[in-house]
C-alpha cells in the first residue's frame, strides 16, 4: 500500500487478533495495525468524539471486522461504517468464523468488500491470512472523505 | 353439577312423568266405570218412569173398558161395543208388559201376578155384562153394573196398582238419588284428576326448566373449556416451538463459540511446532559446539535439519509426539462441531415435497457408490418400489447413508448382498434395506442412533453421526425408522414414510 493506509482491526479474541497480525507481517504488511477488542471502542475510534467520523477525513482505513463481538455484533458495525458518509468508502474486510451462507450473503448486502472464513486448520488459516496481505499490499484505498 | 345429582334428577323426572301416566290412566278408568254406571243408574229411573207410564197406560184402558161397558148396557149402541171390544184388547197386552216391564222386581212380580187375576176376574164382570145385553136383559145387566160398581175385582186392582206405584214411586227416588251420587262422584274425580295431572304437569315445567338451565350452564362451560384447551394447546405447541428454535439457536451459537478458540488453539500449536524448529535447532548447534567437533561456520543457512543425539533426540520426539496427538485432536473435535453445525442447518432447512421415482432415486446413489460396491465385492439388488411425495434431498440423505452403512460394515471375506425393498401400507411407504454384513448386537439398536454414538469393531472412520441425521430427517418427514438385527447376522434396516408429504403431516418445527 502506498500512501500509509492504517488498518483497524476489530477481533474480540486476542489470540485471533495476535495469529491474524503475525501473518499479515509475514506476508510483508507494515502498515501501522489499531486493534480493537470490543466494537465501543472501536466504533468510538471510527466515529470519533462526535460521532461524525470526521476526525478521520482525508484518513485511507481499511477494516479488519470479526462478526461475533462480546458487545455489539460485527453487522451492525458493518452497517454504521457503510452509512457514514466520511468512512463508507472504507473497504470492510469481514474475518470470522461463521460460514453460514445467510449471514455471508447479509454482510456483502449491507457493503461488505470481503467475506473470509476462518479455517481451524492452521495451515489453511495462516494462508488465507497471508494471501490477504498480499491483496492489502495492492489494493488502493481512498482517504475517508472525498 | 355432579353425576349423581344429575342422575338423580332424571330419576326424578321419570318418576314424575311416570306417576302423572299413572294418574291419568286411574281416572279415565275411574271415568269410563262411573259413566257406564251413571247410564245403567239412568237407565233404571227410565225404567220405572216407564213401568209408572205403563200402569197408568193399564188403568185407563180398564176405564175405558169399564165406561164402554156401561154406555153399551145402558143405550145398546154398537159403537159402544166396538169401543169395549177395543179397550178390551187392549188391556191384557198392556198388562203383559207391565208384567214384562216389572219382572226384576220380585216385589212387583208378586204385585202384577195379583193384579193379571183381578184383570181377569173384571174382564169376565165386562163381558158377562154385555152378554146380557145381547141377550136383552138389560135389567139384569144394570143390576149387575149396580152391584159391580163395589165388586172385589175393583178393589184389588186399585190396591195393586197402588202398591205398584208406591213400589215405583220408592225406586224411583232411590235410584235418581243413586244417579245424583254417580254423577257428583264422577265430577269429582275429574275435578281431582285434573288438578293433579295440571300440578304435575307444572311440577315437570319446573323440573325442566331447571334442568335445561343446569344444561345451559355446563354447555357454556364446556365451550369455554374447549377454547380454553384451544388456547393452552396453542400456548404449549408455541413454547415446544420456542424451545425447539431455542436449542436450534444454542447448538448453532455453541458451535460457533467453540470454535473460536479452538482456531487460536490450532494456530498456536502450529506456531508452537515452527518454534520447537527453531528450539531444537538452537540445541542442535549448541551440542555440536560444547562437543568440541568443528563447528560448522556456515550453520546459519539453517538449510538441513540438524542432528540431534541421545536425550535431546529424545526430547524432540516426545515434543513432535504431544504436538500431533494435540493436532489430532483438534482435527476430530472440528469434524464435530462442523456435524453438529450441518445438523442444526439440516433441521432448519424448508422441506419442498415434491413427486419421487423412489427407484431411480436409489439407482442414482447405487451407481455412486459403485466403486465402493465392487472393492467390497457386493451386489446391491432393488425390487420394485413405490413412488411417494417427499422431499428428494432428505430422501437422498436418508438411502445414501443407509446404503453407505450397509457397504461399510460388511463381513471381511463375504461377498456382500444388499437388497433394497419396498411396499406400501395404510398411506405409508415402507423401504427395507437389508444386508448380509456383521450385524448389530441388540443391545446397541438405540445406541446407533444416537449423535456421536457407535457400535460394534471401530475399524472404520466415523463421527456417529449418519444414524442420528437419518433419523431425524425420517421424524421431519412424518414417518419412522428401525433396525432389527443380530450380531453377524446381517442386518435390516426400516424406513416407513407418509407417501404423501406436506406441511401438516408434522409439526412445522419438528
Amino acid at each position: 500500500m502506498s500512501n500509509p493506509v492504517t488498518i483497524i482491526m476489530i477481533e474480540d479474541d486476542e489470540g485471533h487478533a495476535r495469529l491474524i497480525e503475525r501473518n499479515i507481517r509475514r506476508s510483508g504488511v507494515n502498515n501501522e495495525i489499531v486493534p480493537f477488542t470490543n466494537g465501543t471502542a472501536a466504533l468510538n475510534y471510527l466515529f470519533g468524539k462526535d460521532g461524525t467520523g470526521l476526525d478521520h477525513k482525508g484518513n485511507a482505513l481499511l477494516i479488519l471486522l470479526d462478526l461475533n463481538l462480546p458487545d455489539t455484533s460485527g453487522i451492525d458495525i458493518l452497517k454504521q461504517v457503510k452509512d457514514n458518509k466520511y468512512l463508507k468508502t472504507t473497504p470492510v474486510v469481514v474475518l470470522t468464523t461463521t460460514d453460514d451462507s445467510q449471514e455471508i450473503k447479509r454482510c456483502y448486502e449491507l457493503g461488505c468488500n470481503v467475506y473470509i472464513t476462518k479455517p481451524v486448520n492452521y495451515e489453511s488459516f495462516a494462508n488465507a491470512i497471508r494471501q490477504l496481505g498480499l491483496f492489502f499490499s495492492v489494493i488502493q484505498v481512498p482517504p475517508a472523505a472525498t | 353439577m355432579t353425576a349423581d345429582a344429575q342422575r338423580r334428577r332424571a330419576m326424578g323426572q321419570i318418576l314424575l312423568l311416570a306417576a302423572g301416566l299413572l294418574v291419568l290412566i286411574a281416572i279415565s278408568t275411574a271415568s269410563v266405570l262411573l259413566v257406564n254406571k251413571s247410564r245403567r243408574d239412568n237407565g233404571l229411573v227410565v225404567h220405572t218412569v216407564e213401568v209408572e207410564s205403563q200402569i197408568s197406560n193399564l188403568l185407563l184402558e180398564i176405564r175405558r173398558a169399564e165406561s164402554a161397558t156401561r154406555a153399551y148396557m145402558l143405550s145398546s149402541a154398537p159403537q159402544y161395543l166396538a169401543e169395549y171390544q177395543t179397550a178390551a184388547a187392549g188391556i191384557l197386552p198392556a198388562a203383559d208388559q207391565l208384567i214384562s216391564l216389572s219382572s226384576d222386581n220380585p216385589v212387583q212380580v208378586a204385585n202384577s201376578t195379583k193384579l193379571r187375576k183381578a184383570l181377569d176376574v173384571r174382564l169376565a164382570e165386562f163381558s158377562r155384562g154385555i152378554d146380557r145385553v145381547k141377550n136383552n136383559d138389560v135389567g139384569t145387566a144394570v143390576t149387575v153394573l149396580r152391584q159391580g160398581t163395589s165388586t172385589d175385582a175393583v178393589k184389588v186392582i186399585a190396591e195393586t196398582t197402588r202398591d205398584m206405584r208406591a213400589e215405583e214411586d220408592r225406586l224411583f227416588k232411590l235410584r235418581t238419588a243413586t244417579a245424583d251420587r254417580t254423577q257428583q262422584l264422577a265430577s269429582i274425580v275429574t275435578v281431582a284428576g285434573s288438578g293433579l295431572v295440571i300440578a304435575f304437569a307444572g311440577l315437570s315445567v319446573f323440573l325442566v326448566r331447571v334442568s335445561s338451565r343446569a344444561r345451559d350452564a355446563a354447555e357454556s362451560k364446556l365451550r369455554d373449556n374447549n377454547i380454553n384447551l384451544e388456547t393452552t394447546v396453542d400456548e404449549r405447541t408455541a413454547d415446544l416451538r420456542e424451545a425447539n428454535d431455542e436449542i436450534q439457536r444454542f447448538a448453532y451459537i455453541v458451535s460457533h463459540d467453540l470454535r473460536s478458540p479452538l482456531v487460536n488453539i490450532m494456530g498456536f500449536t502450529s506456531e508452537l511446532e515452527e518454534l520447537r524448529g527453531d528450539i531444537f535447532k538452537r540445541i542442535a548447534s549448541l551440542a555440536r559446539l560444547q562437543s568440541a567437533a568443528a563447528p560448522a561456520p556456515d550453520n546459519a543457512t539453517d538449510t538441513a535439519e540438524p542432528a540431534l543425539e541421545g536425550t535431546d533426540k529424545q526430547l524432540s520426539e516426545d515434543f513432535t509426539e504431544a504436538l500431533g496427538f494435540i493436532k489430532s485432536s483438534i482435527g476430530k473435535m472440528d469434524r464435530l462441531i462442523s456435524a453438529i453445525l450441518n445438523l442444526t442447518r439440516e433441521g432448519r432447512r424448508e422441506f419442498k415435497p415434491e413427486r419421487i421415482d423412489t427407484r431411480e432415486l436409489i439407482e442414482n446413489i447405487v451407481s455412486t457408490v459403485a466403486h465402493q460396491a465392487s472393492e467390497a465385492q457386493a451386489q446391491i439388488r432393488i425390487e420394485p418400489l413405490p413412488d411417494i411425495v417427499s422431499d428428494r434431498l432428505a430422501l437422498e440423505q436418508i438411502f445414501s447413508n443407509l446404503i453407505d452403512n450397509a457397504l461399510k460394515y460388511l463381513k471381511s471375506g463375504v461377498p456382500g448382498d444388499i437388497q433394497v425393498r419396498g411396499r406400501t401400507k395404510l398411506g405409508f411407504a415402507i423401504f427395507e434395506i437389508t444386508d448380509n454384513g456383521r450385524g448389530i448386537d441388540p443391545k446397541d439398536h438405540q445406541r446407533i442412533f444416537d449423535l456421536f454414538r457407535r457400535a460394534g469393531t471401530q475399524d472404520k472412520p466415523g463421527q456417529g453421526i449418519g444414524l442420528a441425521h437419518v433419523r431425524a430427517l425420517v421424524r421431519r418427514l412424518g414417518g419412522t425408522m428401525s433396525v432389527a438385527s443380530e450380531l453377524h447376522q446381517g442386518s435390516t434396516f426400516t424406513v416407513t414414510l407418509p407417501i404423501n408429504w406436506n406441511k401438516s403431516n408434522r409439526n412445522r418445527e419438528a
